[in-house]
């Protein structure tokens, strides 16, 4: 939903500035806020159609609605099930886990990451572009396995394959 | 030797910067002779790093040929995939393709493909793999007891059933408070009861029996911990078994309320039928009539109660009063009285 909202600097008050901000502005430079109608439509992990330039992947063209019909799951836990307990740490974690790996990997993510756990262990797979030189992807991946195992106490397995180019899907 | 060492080092620290032109030579001696390093900004980390200048970037090592290229199809598949892992496409000489296509386009590769990647796969166990891991657990099985062939002996030898839950999850944590729940089974057939031992029993248990399996239930939570409720479970056990032996001195004061299920003998309802019996008085033929009886008077007890419509009709009652009322039972019964009152 988007509520187009300016806030102007306006020498006129609106009574609608008036009723929302609850204050009274005789002179100039008071500022007023101005609201139009509601347009009601998702913008929710979507990249619009635009000249045909841009060269997506199949996760950045497929919508969140097609999640379970043409497109898998990011991140795949049993907590989610009913009855289990711990859905929110886990959430939680992966949050902490992609922004991690898009720091410390900068630049080198070609596709989201995906993260998987079996029982304990927690399995981060990420596909890579070639933009480092193999020393310094080994050095990086020991580096995360290590921290994050300390973070989380749990063995952390990093399975990274690099590719040369992205994987583009369609061109929007 | 030495100093022919250091020769051809320093030489073939020139061949390999030709790229670096001056520059890099330059900040080589300067850093050996310790002199101002004013110039080192320009140079960091070795000679990997290229430098201003002229320069070439050494050139950029190509990316072998995927491991599928030099598989032998007789390979041993538990190599390339000895435990779970990803899909990688490298790895496995399939031409998988995964994903909604583009109009008029057809699923995409697998390489870079991260759908493949999502799925959980099972390259991993294939038979030959699934009969190495069974190969290898042999060592650490024992054999099944050899007394223990069927049903009937496990019911004789082991009348206590246990059963627990263990649960394992994606988290760090391995406890789970459901995992303190225990169940314990035995039939009550395997218990050395006597008559009232029974009775007693049966009025101890109440919910906890099922009456067409013969099983006693006892499910214990109330501890924190598994190794607990199993003993708690097991001293309910025996508690209760040693309770049904014994005899408390309130018990002779049992009234017929307190029974437990409903007994025809003795009871109001026999008493009802006898005297409306020996009311009717119309001998039948063919019973065994003692001499003394005369032609009016009323058979005895034992001959009315041994005539089949009293049998049905004390069947129809017991069932009941003590399974409740229902269509069928209720017709029964006025089956039963119509038959003994020869309506």
């Amino acid at each position: 939903m988007i509520d187009r909202c300016g806030v102007s600097p306006s020498p006129f008050l609106s009574q609608r500035s008036l009723v929302k901000s609850g204050t009274v502005w005789n002179n100039l430079g008071a500022r007023g806020l101005h609201v139009t109608a509601v347009q009601c439509k998702n913008h929710a992990a979507r990249i619009r159609v635009g000249k045909g330039d841009r060269g997506v992947t199949y996760e950045q063209a497929l919508h969140p609605h097609h999640i379970g019909h043409r497109k898998g799951w990011l991140s795949q836990h049993p907590c989610n099930l009913k009855g289990e307990e711990g859905a929110a740490d886990r959430a939680l974690e992966d949050v902490f886990i992609r922004r991690f790996m898009f720091g410390t990997f900068h630049g080198c993510l070609a596709n989201e990451v995906v993260i998987k756990r079996r029982g304990n262990l927690l399995i981060v797979c990420a596909l890579m572009l070639q933009k480092l030189p193999p020393q310094k992807f080994y050095f990086l991946t020991g580096y995360t396995e290590s921290l994050l195992s300390h973070f989380y106490k749990c063995p952390v397995k990093l399975e990274i394959q690099t590719l040369q180019k992205q994987a583009v899907y369609k061109y929007l | 030797m030495a100093a022919h060492t250091t020769k051809i080092c320093l030489s073939l620290g020139r061949i390999n910067g030709p790229g670096f032109g001056q520059y890099a030579s330059l900040n080589r001696a300067t850093y050996a002779t310790a002199l101002s390093t004013s110039n080192f900004t320009g140079n960091k980390g070795g000679p990997d790093r290229g430098g201003r200048g002229a320069f070439v970037r050494r050139p950029r090592r190509e990316p072998g040929e995927p491991r599928t290229e030099k598989m032998d199809s007789q390979q041993d598949w538990s190599a390339v995939y000895p435990s779970a892992a990803s899909f990688r496409p490298g790895s496995v000489p399939l031409p998988v393709r995964m994903g909604y296509p583009v109009k008029g386009g057809v699923p995409s590769e697998k390489r870079g493909n991260l759908e493949l990647i999502k799925i959980p796969n099972f390259l991993h166990l294939t038979p030959a793999a699934i009969k190495k891991h069974c190969e290898a657990l042999k060592p650490f099985c024992t054999e099944w007891p050899a007394g223990l062939d069927s049903d009937g002996d496990l019911d004789k030898h082991l009348p206590i059933q246990i059963e627990t839950t263990d649960y394992v999850s994606a988290g760090p944590s391995v406890r789970n408070p459901a995992a303190r729940v225990v169940t314990l089974r035995v039939r009550l057939s395997s218990l050395n009861l006597d008559e009232h031992a029974r009775e007693k029993m049966l009025k101890l248990l109440g919910d906890r029996y099922c009456k067409d399996t013969d099983i006693l239930t006892i499910t214990t939570d109330s501890c924190p911990l598994k190794q607990q409720n199993t003993d708690y479970a097991m001293y309910l056990l025996t508690v209760l078994y040693h309770e049904a032996w014994k005899t408390e001195a309130w018990e002779s004061e049992m009234t017929r309320a307190d029974r437990r299920e409903y007994i025809w003998e003795d009871s109001a309802s026999q008493q009802n039928v006898l005297d409306t019996l020996a009311r009717m008085a119309t001998p039948v033929p063919g019973e065994g009539v003692g001499e003394g009886v005369g032609e009016g008077e009323a058979p005895p007890r034992e001959v009315l109660l041994a005539r089949p419509e009293v049998q049905q009709y004390r069947d129809s009652v017991t069932r009941l009063k003590n399974e409740g009322e229902s269509e069928g039972a209720t017709l029964r019964y006025r089956e039963a009285v119509k038959k003994l009152l020869s309506l």
